[in-house]
């Protein structure tokens, strides 16, 4: 009577867990699940430890970026003063991205704006325009599209904070290089803030369009500096691009981080959930067995 | 020991009066925005200033408020900024640019400077050394001319250490 009864109520509770499969299934069912948790939550390690390697990182690269900003301010001055004259025709865009992937749509949104850049109708200027990329990312995104513009790439450098030697090596090299452009476009992905971040274009005038520039003439020199001027500038304009970009992916890299850890605790949460109604579904229909064993003798 | 300061930051200044007469600005007294950084930090930013001296690389000058817009190359040796009377703050710095802007703007570009009080001569004196050491040597012309260089920057340092 009383092994009826339960009988009946387990009847009852195992319904709307789902039709039970058969025991034999059940069991594999289990034996995947525990698989899948395991490789989530060692997942979840990772993704926890990378967020938690951004964020220090972060502290540091926002540091920089301040300073660096001011650098770029001081040095871009001069191009206030002394805008380009007629627009160039044949622009060098350096791309400022890096190596790493696992930190958003950084790369992407600075592969895109070079590619509308180029594509732009309201400033026309070459279709066959010169690109460098420093950083393998963009450097991949945009070989598929724009391979043939490709001029140089660097890579190595940002995997931590860039210093003023690796931005005056990649300006070294673009001098050295028998690249011919008119103007220099550079790149970047500016900080809006710790959850925001635009690519943006800096101007960096040559030497030939500051000697022609009439606010360019407006100063004095004793020696003529100008191609020194443009060198250094354009040194100082990588080296305020670098340590931006590097300070968006840093914050980029933790937010993504984040959310993939927040993805894997829901993941987790979800299938333990799962493993212990499998669990409970089998003790079940074991007692089932047993009592409708017993139950027939 | 203040009294010598007063008396070689007066010497400094006097070839920057001599310009500014000529050019007829002396008698604005007002102050120069100055921005002075480096790629690590940003010793002033936008700030109003007295004068600012500079080792340029046609000769020292003093940049007072008002100044003509002009572009100067920057040779090793001691930046002097002077916020308010006779105080004034001094760094070594390696090279760069300083701009003067329309606008009563100036703008100093340098890749490494710190304050004299955090160098060491014995340091400087074995750089100094090594350096010459490899600029008289047999290695390639860049390397040599590298070399070249960086001597001229740590004989600037002594220099000025030496003059402090």
């Amino acid at each position: 009577m009383l092994a009826r009864r339960s009988l009946a109520r387990i009847a009852t509770q195992s319904s709307p867990l789902g039709a039970a499969p058969k025991n034999a299934r059940n069991m594999a069912t289990l034996r995947e699940i525990e698989l899948r948790l395991k490789s989530v939550k060692n997942i979840e390690k990772i993704t926890k430890s990378m967020k938690m390697i951004a964020s220090t990182k972060l502290a540091k690269a926002q540091r920089a970026m301040q300073s660096g900003k001011q650098y770029g301010l001081a040095n871009s001055e001069i191009f206030q003063h002394a805008p380009s004259e007629n627009p160039a025709k044949r622009k060098l865009f350096i791309v400022v991205s890096s190596d790493k992937g696992l930190c958003g749509g950084i790369h992407s949104s600075v592969s895109k704006a070079t590619r509308r850049a180029i594509a732009s109708t309201e400033k026309p200027i070459d279709a066959d325009s010169p690109i460098m990329v420093i950083g393998d990312k963009s450097k991949m995104q945009l070989s598929r599209v724009l391979g043939k513009n490709l001029a140089m790439s660097f890579n190595q450098i940002g995997r931590d904070i860039p210093t003023f030697a690796d931005a005056a090596g990649v300006a070294d090299l673009i001098v050295k290089s028998d690249v011919k452009y008119d103007g220099i476009s550079i790149v970047y992905n500016k900080f809006i803030s710790a959850v925001s971040y635009e690519p943006d274009v800096v101007e960096v005038v040559g030497e030939n369009a500051l000697k022609e520039s009439a606010g360019f003439r407006a100063y004095e020199m004793e020696d003529d500096v100008t191609k020194d001027l443009a060198e250094f500038s354009l040194a100082n304009a990588i080296y305020a691009a670098l340590v931006e970009a590097h300070a968006c992916e840093q914050s980029a890299r933790r937010n993504a981080m984040d959310n993939a850890s927040k993805n894997a605790k829901d993941m987790i949460d979800r299938l333990t959930m799962q493993y212990n109604r499998g669990r409970q579904a089998a003790i079940t229909n074991e007692l089932v067995d047993i009592i409708t064993g017993a139950s027939a003798l | 020991m203040s009294a010598l300061r007063l008396l070689s930051s007066a010497a400094r200044r006097a070839p920057s009066t001599l310009t500014q007469q000529r050019r007829g600005y002396a008698e604005v007294a007002d102050k120069i925005s100055l921005s002075l950084v480096l790629p690590h930090q940003a010793i002033f930013t936008s700030k109003d200033v007295v004068q600012v001296n500079v080792a340029a690389a046609t000769g020292d000058m003093g940049i007072l408020a008002n100044h003509v817009p002009s572009i100067e190359a920057l040779r090793p040796g001691m930046i002097e900024v002077i916020e308010s009377g006779n105080a004034s703050k001094k760094w070594f710095a390696s090279g760069g640019f300083a701009t003067v802007h329309p606008g009563n703007k100036l703008t100093i570009n340098v890749i490494e400077a710190a304050p004299l009080e955090s160098f060491s001569s014995e340091a400087v004196r074995a750089n100094l050394q090594e350096a010459l050491k490899v600029a008289a040597g047999n290695g390639s012309e860049e390397d040599k001319m590298e070399a070249r260089i960086e001597a001229d920057v740590y004989e600037a340092l002594q220099h000025a250490l030496g003059s402090k």
